[in-house]
């Protein structure tokens, strides 16, 4: 599974105080702390980025690429930020991200053919975000079409179905549900393509001591049926044992319980436990409330 | 070749829930189908029940059509509750309404001492409610689970900022237990789970709040049946609980049941008959028309 950091985000305070006061110091320990955890790529997350635009994006990449050899998700909706990013790149980076919207289309989709980077795409279109799979796999057929028109091959593109908070009321866990399916098939619909998630956006609402047990148990889920990779915290020492296959057993239990296995969870440690809750849930087996572990 | 129609079997059933002492006692709950799934496999031992409403103060603001089948007792909630029997009803729903500190900010005492005459003077079991206020309830609902030792009130709304405290006297003097939360399904479960680890949950009713048609009736209706189909189909322990629609106070402060007697019992009437069909167990409604008018369209006697 490759693992793109998701760290430096704007959303995070000190992230967004460091970007708008150029101090490379919070920028490169990130970047060390996240390329030393085992990461594959740096998301550099700058949000809609209103002004200085390119100088700030060339600062911020070239800051990151000072302590780090990693290539490089450079992630924002602003094209001219994009264009500033992928062009400081010294290793082929992954544009993150175009989607089915015209605007992504016209202006993003073509970007990617001109510095010759990987691209995800997610399933958006000018529609709005289609709510299940079938429509799922319609839009990214179209998009995924498009962008090969423009000369974008399959293996350059890494699709994102876009994860939605599993702890919303009623519709969190048919997405979860999903999400799961849609990336089984979509090998199969648009052979060679890749795809991505953005993780952590699943357990969003989720208590913040419960959030990284969704994460990891998801990503297991996701990566049996084909998950290519994941925008992720590579801080998260657990996750990446699990996404590097060295936690067999709990990866087991995980499958059975994808299986609707039955289980003796009394013969099961907690920790083992709270995986096969975790995956039930997930599964849409039962239903999601936050005391999901206790019950 | 002939046509047989499917029949489902389900394996979860909703707990049985007995509310009352000895003969002023009810059952609700118990029921192993989906709501008036009687073509199914299973059965429903315990059809809709329904109460109405008792205030513990005069009200201030019911249309004069609201007030109309109760104007002589409209200021003795015992006269009222006991006049509610005549009315058909399975039981009387007292709401502690003056203990709310925006209200009247009345004492915890007083108000438990007139849900025991309440109580004591009808021959059907009792539903209280506090006023809702979180922190008030805890004394109020306390002191009435105290007074009314042993008579298994049904008595809440026991929420996720008090449930420990409420709970716990609810438990020792013998009552059953109303848990509240608001309008989603996920809160819902985490208050039966943590609940449950201090109380009986065959001793829970579910009150997942009841809007009126056109203020949000839609949701309650996809909840209630939601939490049905999670209990009963996939067998979720803590979603099989009995459900209380309070709906009556919710439809009669709408401007359109305010506005003429047809009209707001019609929207009340609406409001229950949904709500039912979604897979209530027990109605609270506050005019005994409504609840004519219900029984008749469902052909209860």
């Amino acid at each position: 599974m490759v693992i793109i950091g998701e760290n430096i985000h704007v959303i995070a305070q000190a992230v967004s105080t460091a970007i708008r006061e150029r101090n490379a110091k919070v920028i490169q320990d990130l970047t060390k702390a996240q390329t030393e955890a085992g990461a594959d790529y740096i998301d550099l997350n700058v949000g809609p980025m209103k002004k200085d635009t390119e100088e700030t994006m060339q600062w911020l990449v070239s800051t990151v690429q000072g302590v780090t050899d990693l290539p490089l998700s450079i992630d924002t909706m602003n094209p001219v930020a994009m264009e500033a990013g992928l062009k400081a790149c010294r290793k082929r980076p992954l544009l993150n991200s175009a989607s089915g919207k015209s605007g992504s289309k016209e202006q993003m989709l073509p970007l990617a053919k001109r510095y010759n980077c990987d691209v995800v795409i997610s399933v958006m279109t000018d529609k709005g975000m289609p709510p299940d799979v079938d429509s799922k796999i319609e839009s990214i057929m179209d998009t995924v079409t498009h962008a090969n028109e423009l000369g974008i091959p399959n293996e350059d593109i890494w699709v994102d179905p876009i994860l939605l908070p599993v702890s919303t009321a009623g519709e969190g866990q048919r997405f979860a549900v999903a999400n799961l399916d849609f990336i089984k098939i979509l090998g199969d619909v648009l052979p060679g393509v890749k795809s991505t998630v953005g993780l952590s956006n699943t357990s969003n609402g989720v208590p913040d001591e419960l959030r990284p047990l969704i994460n990891r148990t998801y990503l297991v889920m996701l990566g049996r049926n084909g998950l290519y990779s994941a925008i992720a915290d590579p801080l998260d020492k657990e996750l990446m044992s699990l996404a590097r296959g060295e936690m067999p057993e709990i990866v087991g239990l995980i499958y059975k319980a994808m299986d609707g296995e039955d289980m003796n969870l009394s013969a099961l440690s907690q920790k083992q436990v709270e995986y096969v809750k975790t995956a039930r849930v997930l599964k849409a087996e039962t239903l999601y409330s936050n005391a999901w572990l206790e019950s | 070749m002939d046509y047989k129609a499917p029949v489902e079997a389900y394996t979860g059933v909703v707990r049985e829930v007995t509310i009352g002492k000895g003969n002023k006692s009810l059952k609700i709950g118990g029921e192993n189908i989906l709501p008036l799934h009687f073509f199914d496999q299973g059965s429903n031992p315990n059809p809709v029940k329904f109460a109405l409403e008792v205030l513990d103060m005069k009200p201030e603001d019911w249309p004069e059509h609201a007030v109309e089948p109760f104007k002589d007792v409209i200021s003795d909630p015992v006269a009222w509750a006991k006049k509610c029997q005549g009315f058909g009803v399975d039981a009387v729903s007292l709401f502690l309404m003056s203990t709310d500190p925006a209200v009247k900010n009345a004492p915890a005492d007083k108000a438990a001492e007139l849900a025991r005459k309440v109580a004591e003077a009808i021959n059907l079991p009792l539903i209280v409610y506090g006023s809702g206020d979180e922190k008030k309830d805890v004394e109020v609902l306390s002191k009435v689970a105290e007074v009314c030792d042993g008579m298994n009130l049904l008595i809440g709304p026991v929420l996720k900022e008090n449930y420990e405290a409420v709970g716990k006297a609810i438990l020792d003097h013998g009552h059953t237990a109303i848990a509240q939360s608001p309008l989603d399904i996920n809160l819902l479960k985490e208050l039966n789970v943590k609940l449950s680890k201090v109380f009986p949950p065959d001793r829970i009713v579910i009150d997942p709040l009841s809007s009126a048609l056109g203020y949000g009736m839609e949701y309650s209706f996809s909840l209630i049946e939601r939490v049905k189909q999670i209990g009963v189909i996939t067998k979720d322990s803590m979603t099989m609980m009995p459900i209380i629609a309070n709906l009556g106070g919710e439809c009669w402060k709408t401007k359109q049941a305010k506005e003429n007697k047809k009209q707001g019992l019609l929207w009340e009437g609406m409001t229950a008959l949904s709500l039912l069909l979604a897979g209530a167990n027990i109605l609270v409604l506050r005019h005994p028309e409504t609840l004519k008018l219900i029984k008749e369209t469902i052909g209860a006697r």
